[in-house]
């Protein structure tokens, strides 16, 4: 049981920890490949009772997520307040479909037997809404927004938990849930506005992301960030003034939270997404208004947004006129691993892992 | 409430419908909903504030014992019988018994550092083997090691019944479960669980008073 209050509100103060892990995701550089949401699976939650598990998403914007409508399940604060909460079922996360492998592929039916989920016809997948997005052509748009735990400052999911059962670590602000404490109750799966905590119906415990802890502390990038092939999911502490995590959301500011509004201060950072100029009647580019409508973007990350398009903007115009942006090359990432987790570029396959810690791992 | 002591099988008495319980006294106990400002999860106070706590608001209760074991046997009503964690947002019905560890404990925080509880507690998840709990305080439960409570349940017809028994004594669990001896008598609370209304741990209705419960020499 953590002790240090980490996360918690005392005497009317948020402890706050030393030091904190962040993310940034370039929104401009995510393919919707869902390499990430797979490392994740196959590291983390391959295990009877996890079927349904998804610690990493990618979501089609506009849409409706996973847990689909997640954003319309409460949680979180309201002006420091909890607020009360849905919990998801197994439908809304999208059940893990059966295939009929063995008959496709052994069944000797050659092309008459075809690949499909058995059972129940499903309504809904961790994908369901891919690449449907919003707008009408010739101005339809779109895009890809991976999600992870936040491993929030003030963790809603921590908080609700009558046990203590939810901790946050005080050298790098990782939020973890002790599985010999947790009973089941899900009154943190309640309370994250982010729905990112599932309950494994096998071990009776609440489970999430746990930011690949064990690479963290080998300085090994989490398995999303290192496997994403679009070099998008930075990582660092946020206090790093040389890191691109601190540069990106303090000092230039062209990061900005999910639903910050949520009032867990979450440290997951995202890069809002440009996208190819308006269309008018005649075909002919109309830049009075963009593509992706400004209240939309602003109902996911808030009025930050515009000022962080607006910066994007005007370095990609000083780069058009020949001009060197230092915000577009950190986005570049010319360097992979060195300029997108600097701290964490270690190669896992040249590192000794312990028997437990492979066990662990694997 | 008196347990009385009766010359009958252990497999008899486990069985709610058996008729070795037909001769025993039943006490109808009153239930209430856990107090929100007990609660240690500010979730929960919150996110409870306006929701019924404690959709069981009474249970019969009899008790026998036959030297060996003892039998509580509790009967409720219950619209749905809540047996299985079937999705994310289900919970399954429970009860338990609540017992001071030391002679004397308070009730509304489940003990206290110096005065812990013990609790008999039953899951309709859980099939026959109950859980023996130990708690000093809220958001203490721990389970021990081992448990010698045994449970044995049945819903028909919107009532649920159910036995919780243990033997009198379990020597090797002296400092985690309440001794029973015949001729003496302890303290004794119970909470219900409604697994439909989303109750759990705090959340649950429970008998407000202590009860002291003689055992039959
Ligand atoms: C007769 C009275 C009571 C009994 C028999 C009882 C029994 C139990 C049991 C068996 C658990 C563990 C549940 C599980 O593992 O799923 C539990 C948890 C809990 N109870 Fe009680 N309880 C009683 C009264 C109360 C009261 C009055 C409160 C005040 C709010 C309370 C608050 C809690 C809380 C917060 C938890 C969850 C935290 C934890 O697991 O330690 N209980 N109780
Ligand atoms: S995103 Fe949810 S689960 Fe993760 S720390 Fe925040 S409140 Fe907790
Ligand atoms: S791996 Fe990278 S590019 Fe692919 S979906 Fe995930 S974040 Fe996007």
């Amino acid at each position: 049981m953590a002790e240090d209050n980490v996360g918690r509100i005392v005497g009317g103060k948020l402890v706050r920890p030393k030091r904190q892990l962040a993310m940034v995701f370039d929104l401009n550089k995510c393919l919707g490949c869902q390499t990430c949401t797979i490392a994740c699976k196959t590291l983390w939650t391959r295990e009877e009772g996890m079927e349904h598990m998804w610690w990493a998403t990618v979501n089609t914007m506009p849409g409706r997520g996973t847990p689909r409508d997640w954003e319309k399940m409460g949680g979180g604060f309201v002006k420091g307040a909890s607020r009360a909460g849905k919990l998801p079922t197994n439908e809304e996360f999208g059940e893990a479909w059966q295939f009929n492998y063995d008959e496709v592929f052994y069944g000797g039916k050659g092309n008459e037997a075809h690949l499909a989920p058995q059972g129940k016809p499903p309504t809904w997948g961790p994908n369901w809404d891919e690449d449907q997005g919003g707008g009408e052509y010739p101005n339809a748009y779109y895009f890809y927004l991976p999600r992870i735990c936040n491993h929030c400052t003030h963790p809603a999911c921590l908080e609700a938990c009558p046990r203590r059962a939810i901790y946050k670590r005080a050298e790098d602000g990782i939020v973890l849930i002790d599985e010999n404490r947790c009973k089941g109750y899900r009154f943190c799966m309640e309370a994250c506005p982010y729905k990112k905590i599932y309950f494994n119906h096998v071990r009776a415990v609440s489970q999430k992301c746990i930011f690949c802890f064990p690479r963290v502390e080998k300085g090994v990038a989490p398995a999303c960030s290192r496997q994403c092939p679009g070099r998008l999911r930075f990582v660092g502490y946020l206090d790093d003034e040389k890191g691109p995590i601190h540069k990106l959301v303090k000092q230039w500011k062209v990061a900005v939270p999910l639903h910050e509004e949520y009032g867990t201060d979450p440290n997951v950072y995202y890069v809002p997404p440009l996208a190819p100029p308006r269309l008018d009647a005649n075909g002919n580019v109309d830049e009075t208004k963009p593509r992706i409508p400004a209240d939309y973007l602003r109902s996911l990350f808030g009025p930050a947004v515009d000022r962080a398009l607006d910066t994007l903007k005007a370095e990609m115009a000083k780069t058009r006129a020949g001009g060197k942006s230092e915000i577009l090359d950190t986005l570049i990432v010319y360097s992979w691993p060195k300029d997108i987790f600097p701290d964490f570029a270690k190669d896992p396959a040249t590192l000794e892992w312990t028997s437990a810690e492979t066990a662990k791992k694997a | 409430m008196l347990v009385k002591k009766v010359q009958a099988s252990r497999d008899a008495l486990l069985d709610p419908e058996a008729g070795e319980w037909k001769g025993a006294a039943t006490e109808v106990i009153a239930l209430k909903g856990t107090p929100l400002t007990l609660q240690p999860s500010p979730y929960v106070k919150a996110a409870w504030k306006g929701r019924e706590i404690g959709k069981v608001k009474s249970v019969r209760v009899s008790s026998l014992h036959n030297g060996e074991d003892v039998f509580f046997r509790f009967a409720w009503a219950d619209p749905n019988d809540n047996d299985r964690i079937s999705d994310q947002n289900v919970f399954p019905d429970g009860a338990a018994l609540l017992f001071p560890l030391n002679g004397d404990a308070p009730l509304q925080t489940m003990g206290s550092k110096t005065q812990p509880v013990n609790a008999w507690y039953w899951r309709a998840d859980f099939g026959e083997q109950g859980k023996n709990n130990v708690a000093e305080g809220l958001g203490t439960t721990r389970l021990t090691a081992g448990s010698h409570v045994v449970c044995r349940a049945s819903w028909r017809g919107g009532t649920w019944q159910l036995v919780i028994a243990r033997p009198l004594a379990v020597p090797d669990q002296a400092s985690e479960a309440v001794q029973l001896r015949p001729g003496s008598a302890v303290k004794m609370a119970i909470a219900i669980w409604e697994g439909s209304n989303g109750e759990r741990a705090g959340v649950k209705a429970f008998s407000k008073q202590w009860r002291r419960v003689e055992i039959e020499a």
